[in-house]
């Protein structure tokens, strides 16, 4: 057996990682509060279920890169589908649903395990409308988010483009394994980039070490506040992970939601120098609402 | 700017997002925020030599409709595509949020304030989604809006509006498909995959995205009216639109939950037994489902005035 020590990527390893991050032999799959998945064929490129993690349970969602879905053969290699991207979101409300008397400290947490390529590119996907799904999943993770539930996105292999926003950047907080680990966040590949904005790529990877807001990889993501904490070892990722959904619960406890999610990736996106004009341009837009918001109340003329 | 009565029948697709914007809401009414003379360009584009738009090709202001209060955002697709950057993104995220705490005080402080007092927000997509030379900046701007489609209900409804020349596509097709109402016209297109990536996942016999019917068929207004994507489909006028979301205005908040089609567990349950069914019919073309839904000649029915469509199309009910 490979042990940690030898494993240089987790790509495509999504249900190894499971087994990495969370307590020996606790994860239960196809079962999430009081719903269970029964069907063996019903999106199998995604993996959901319920860990335990340093003794309490967890719901884990996480992609399956060597599943292929015969129904929609656009779905193999972790391309999140329709079947996938609504398994999703089922796993998450029956989290919300199984917490729905407990108070918000109490909330069970969420950990997304990522390693994703995209949604899934078909034409009967586009007829019955794959962006449903996938809007489906990023608005069930939103509620659970203010709801109170911790989540957390352990990026392991590829976080790319509208799958990593389907699955990871409606997270509390986002962490990636370091790029050596073969990591990927991206919208695309420079190379692509390359021959679309038409930059040599030199070009481009010398602009990139003053901007970050259009390579490829992690560390470019942690500078734009998208990615919390680079993890540094694949032993590290299970100390990590506790210690965020620890931290992430703590936040929410002290009402600080503010710092957490998509919202609190901006502010830290502008604390690491990486977007700096967002908070001035939504501050500018509220100050001339101000401006002129009397004229739009109930009654004004 | 030519006077807001002469934009009233003009195409909305052929207009531009100022227009649209101005135009959707009373003549008069809107105030722009974050417009042309703030010249809040991207950064980005300019580190990389590109030119720059003084709105970054997002227009966003207020207006009014009657007595509804008009958040706005209108997306313009002949700059880059209307893609999403920092810039145009956090507009977005601003708009949403400023929408959010304007609905807020007004519920606190006029509690006696009138259905259609309270605001809406319309946006009118024309966009492929991200833009590419700020790739990771945009993408985090689409998490965030998404985010706060999310706050913004029960507070104020979020109205999706496609009928623009680029369409609504990648990241912001799932945003405009998470909104409460989508209106389009038979000329707009709402999809997550353009066509040409289709046609290089699956080959040109299974999807050829040069033909311009197959493409409507399987995004366009007509479409996803019969799958009950789009809530109304309208002229091809900013007239049309405008009287739609006049209607809206005056729709009682508590309704607009009723016209979604995702963003709750029943609404899960379905949509996966149109998955199911999609599963099932494995279909070659949109036609097979509208045929499915009810439509005998679904041929004739897409090449019908739209008058004709509208009074004689089945919707799916699956």
């Amino acid at each position: 057996m490979e042990t940690m020590e030898d494993m240089e990527t987790l790509l495509g390893q999504g249900r190894q990682a499971i087994g990495l991050i969370f307590d020996p032999d606790s994860f239960t799959e196809n079962k999430v509060g009081a719903k269970t998945f029964d069907d063996p064929d019903f999106g199998p490129g995604a993996v959901v279920g319920t860990a335990e993690l340093d003794g309490k349970p967890v719901t884990v969602i996480a992609n399956d890169a060597d599943a292929f879905n015969e129904k929609f053969p656009v779905v193999y290699a972790g391309v999140i589908g329709m079947e996938e991207a609504y398994k999703m979101a089922q796993a998450v409300y029956a989290t919300v649903a199984a917490d729905a008397a407990k108070p918000k400290a109490e909330k069970q947490a969420i950990v997304l395990v990522v390693d994703t390529p995209g949604n899934g590119p078909g034409k009967t996907e586009e007829i019955f409308g794959m962006n449903k799904a996938t809007g489906a999943y990023q608005l069930a993770l939103a509620e659970a988010r203010i709801a109170g539930h911790p989540i957390v996105a352990m990026v392991i292999g590829r976080a790319i483009s509208g799958a990593f926003l389907c699955h990871g950047l409606q997270a509390d907080q986002i962490l990636s394994l370091d790029a050596k680990f073969g990591t990927m966040i991206h919208v695309m590949p420079l190379t692509s980039i390359s021959r679309i904005v038409k930059k040599d790529i030199e070009v481009l990877e010398k602009l990139a070490e003053g901007n970050p807001v259009f390579a490829a990889g992690p560390q470019f993501f942690y500078r734009l506040g998208g990615v919390e904490e680079i993890v540094p070892t694949i032993e590290a990722m299970r100390a990590t992970v506790i210690a965020h959904v620890a931290e992430v619960r703590g936040r929410k406890a002290n009402g600080e939601d503010d710092t957490l999610g998509p919202w609190g990736r901006g502010a830290l996106g502008a604390e690491r120098g990486g977007r700096t004009v967002r908070p001035e341009v939504i501050a500018l837009l509220e100050k001339e609402l101000d401006a002129v918001a009397s004229k739009y109340l109930p009654g004004a003329a | 700017m030519s006077n807001w009565s002469a934009l009233q029948n003009r195409s909305f697709l052929e207009s531009n997002a100022r227009a649209r914007a101005v135009g959707l809401v009373d003549e008069g009414s809107f105030t722009e925020f974050v417009g042309p003379f703030d010249r809040r360009t991207s950064p980005h584009l300019e580190v990389l030599g590109e030119a720059v738009e003084f709105d970054d090709g997002i227009v966003t202001g207020i207006g009014k409709i009657g007595k509804t209060p008009v958040f706005m955002i209108s997306q313009e697709g002949r700059f880059i595509g209307g893609a999403v950057g920092e810039v145009g993104g956090a507009k977005m995220v601003g708009a949403l949020k400023a929408a959010r705490a304007f609905a807020e005080k007004i519920a606190k402080d006029f509690p006696k304030a009138k259905e259609e007092e309270k605001p809406i927000v319309v946006i009118s997509f024309e966009t492929g989604g991200v833009r590419l030379h700020e790739a990771n900046a945009g993408l985090l701007a689409h998490a965030e809006v998404m985010d706060q489609f999310q706050r913004c209900r029960g507070i104020v409804p979020v109205v999706s509006v496609i009928g623009s020349k680029v369409g609504c596509f990648g990241g912001m097709g799932f945003v405009a498909a998470a909104a409460d109402v989508v209106v389009m016209s038979e000329f707009g297109r709402l999809g997550l995959t353009g066509p040409e990536v289709i046609e290089q996942e699956m080959g040109k016999e299974e999807f050829d995205s040069a033909d311009r019917g197959l493409v409507f068929r399987t995004t366009g207004g007509r479409h996803k009216y019969i799958m009950g994507d789009c809530n109304f489909l309208v002229d091809d006028t900013i007239a049309a639109f405008r009287k739609q979301l006049a209607e809206l205005g005056k729709t009682p908040r508590a309704k607009f939950a009723e016209f979604r089609r995702i963003g709750s567990p029943e609404l899960v349950e379905k949509q996966l037994k149109r998955v199911a069914l999609a599963a099932e019919m494995q279909p070659k073309d949109a036609r097979d489902v509208w045929a499915k839904a009810g439509n005998a000649d679904p041929a004739a029915l897409g090449n019908a005035p739209l008058d004709d469509f509208r009074k004689a199309v089945k919707r799916l009910t699956v």
